[in-house]
């Protein structure tokens, strides 16, 4: 064989790489997309199909069984006007507390600002299974526990979300405030004209971020609840575990299937200004 | 009906102090140029103009009006900033726009006003393009022309040409005299580059250290400058300035040396002493020399020499003549020794150049 000349050798070596490099990215993307595929096909087997072994990798019988099935069994539009109500309303009441929070943070100075930062970011990290029992009692103290109210207050100020914005606001140059203040603009207009605006980016993915989390919560309504009719729709999701004899799968399936698509599409619609936000980029 | 007048001005940054009891009066319709090295503390001055950060204590007038404690907005003044500060989310109208919206301005004569300003400053073509679709000229027309659309008593402009090319910032730097002289208003304009100090100033503030080092106009600045700081801060190359044998200096100006080749051609010089050529740069209209002194109290010192004629080699020798009216004389405290109110110290330091005893 002839031998190589270097040329020939750093070319080898860098479709080495590359290809390593893609088989990688392939490795990781089927370890994430797999259970969201498997989720998709088991909720359109029949129920005998999925206790099949060896198991199918596509529907043999396909079959909406289990869409009709949760639909059924479940009153599945009240437990989302529960969770689009909780969700719609904390995002809503987040927009004024975290952006001017944020705002604050980012453009003033002010004393005991440094504490007052540390606490926000010790909130941030303290988990809410540390804090449930106590938060519990007080809402029953206050006699709001038959309501919504115990999903809604407690997260109504994210500290990620103002941190995230905090970050955004800090890399828009001071002499825009200025001069925003020159051209006789209040703080308040300053903060919606001027700030939000041009974090559009941001804005979407603390919004995506908090309906995603309140869209998914789990462990907090289901220690916040107990009437039927206040229950979001990952608690009656979990029932269809219980409904019949053994677990039905394809029900599950179809249930989780339900629970998960609004997110995907928003993600879908929002991803690039999620990218956007994660990497800002400033006019120069 | 822009008069700005400043009274014991104090600023502090911590524990730092960028501005220590400063006076000073701006007249009405004046092109005042603040003009330092970075950290002199001009651009400060300027902010405290702008409320935009406040002096520590101490009073600001404007128009006769008391304003240090008045809101930015309320002052009736406009700032162009050094990177034009203009609002990326709004269009080009909308940053004009926007100063007027918040003073109430009605929307037909809002949109008067916008006409006249874009056609001035030739932006009527871009009012409905977004900032980052502009050139950075253009970029300046807006933060201009968003300034000029409020019709403010006193313009502040914070380095506002550092951010063009070459070219266009001579460009500009004409076109903002000719529109401060349509305008007829008060001006202050902050600067570290004398050259446009020089040429578009009606008075230049030299400040160094946060004290002001002489407030005068460009032909007074450079002719009759107050202190070493002034003259050599003022003209490029810099002022000549060496140490007399009474701990005083004197200084001469480059373009002010006549080079000889021999000693007696310029009999009427008081300084006269000689010299090597060490460098030469042609630079077209004029030839620069770096000159290495060889006799005198001055010897192995260098000096710069800026000449119209390009007569002289590297390794030369010649001579170095400064007539007297061409020499500037300063004192042990670097302050300058006028033949008109210090005669007798202007005497003695003629006389210790000239190698007699005082």
């Amino acid at each position: 064989m002839a031998k190589l000349t270097k040329k020939q050798k750093r070319k080898i070596k860098r479709a080495a790489g590359s290809t390593v490099n893609l088989l990688f990215k392939l490795f990781v993307s089927v370890l994430f997309l797999f259970p969201f595929y498997w989720m998709v096909t088991t909720s359109f087997k029949p129920y005998l199909e999925t206790l099949k072994f060896p198991p199918t990798l596509w529907p043999q019988d396909f079959t909406f069984e289990g869409y009709i099935h949760v639909f059924q069994e479940l009153d599945i539009l009240s437990y989302i006007k529960n969770t689009l109500i909780v969700t719609g309303t904390v995002i809503v009441i987040q927009l004024f507390v975290n952006v001017p929070a944020a705002y604050a943070f980012a453009k003033w100075k002010f004393k005991g600002q440094g504490l007052m930062w540390g606490i926000v970011m010790t909130g941030f990290m303290i988990p809410g299974q540390l804090t449930f029992m106590t938060v519990y009692f007080m809402f029953a103290d206050w006699g709001i526990l038959r309501t919504l109210w115990p999903q809604i207050i407690p997260t109504c100020a994210s500290a990620f979300s103002i941190f995230l914005l905090r970050q955004n606001f800090k890399q828009i140059p001071e002499e825009l405030v200025e001069s925003a203040k020159l051209d006789g603009s209040s703080e308040w207009k300053i903060l919606w004209r001027l700030m939000v605006p041009m974090s559009k980016a941001t804005m979407v993915t603390t919004i995506l971020f908090s309906f995603i989390n309140h869209w998914n919560a789990y462990f907090w309504p289901l220690v916040m609840t107990r009437d039927e009719s206040l229950k979001p729709i990952t608690l009656a999701i979990e029932r269809l575990k219980n409904l019949e004899q053994g677990l039905n799968y394809t029900d599950i399936m179809a249930g989780n299937v339900i629970l998960v698509l609004p997110l995907v599409i928003l993600f879908l619609l929002a991803s690039k200004k999620i990218i956007q936000a994660m990497a800002y980029r400033g006019m120069k | 009906m822009g008069e700005i007048v400043l009274k014991n001005i104090n600023k502090t940054f911590g524990n730092t102090k960028v501005l220590e009891n400063l006076n000073l009066k701006i007249n009405d319709g004046e092109f005042a140029v603040l003009v330092g090295a970075s950290g002199c503390g001009k651009t400060t001055l300027l902010r405290i103009i702008a409320g935009i950060g406040p002096a520590t204590s101490g009073e600001l007038y404007i128009d006769g009006e008391e304003v240090s404690d008045l809101a930015p907005g309320k002052r009736n003044i406009a700032m162009v900033f050094q990177n034009y500060a203009i609002y990326p989310n709004m269009t080009v109208k909308g940053n004009i726009e926007f100063g007027l919206k918040n003073n109430h301005v009605p929307k037909a004569e809002r949109e008067r006003l916008i006409a006249e300003v874009a056609e001035s400053v030739g932006l009527t073509e871009y009012l409905k393009r977004k900032p980052n679709a502009l050139s950075g000229g253009q970029r300046q027309r807006v933060a201009l022309a968003r300034a000029m659309v409020k019709n403010p008593k006193v313009f502040l402009m914070d380095e506002p040409l550092s951010n063009l090319d070459a070219k266009l910032r001579v460009a500009m730097r004409s076109e903002l005299i000719e529109l401060h002289n349509k305008l007829k208003t008060t001006f202050v304009y902050v600067t570290h580059d004398q050259v446009e100090a020089m040429s578009m100033a009606d008075t230049i503030i030299l400040m160094n250290k946060g004290v002001i080092q002489q407030q005068a106009s460009p032909e007074e600045i450079y002719d009759d400058p107050n202190n070493i700081f002034t003259a050599q801060f003022i003209g490029t190359p810099s002022m000549n300035v060496l140490p007399l044998k009474n701990d005083c200096h004197v200084g001469y100006r480059p373009e002010k040396v006549v080079l000889t080749t021999e000693e007696k051609q310029k009999p009427e010089a008081v300084y006269r002493e000689k010299a090597r050529i060490v460098t030469r740069e042609m630079l077209g209209s004029e030839t620069l020399y770096k000159v290495l002194i060889t006799s005198g109290d001055h010897q192995n010192q260098t000096v710069m020499v800026k000449s119209l004629e390009d007569a002289f080699k590297e390794e030369q020798n010649v001579w170095v003549n400064v007539t007297q009216e061409n020499l500037y004389f300063f004192d042990h405290k670097e302050l300058r020794i006028r033949e008109t109110d210090r005669a007798e110290a202007y005497a003695a330091c003629v006389k210790c150049l000239k190698g007699e005893e005082p």
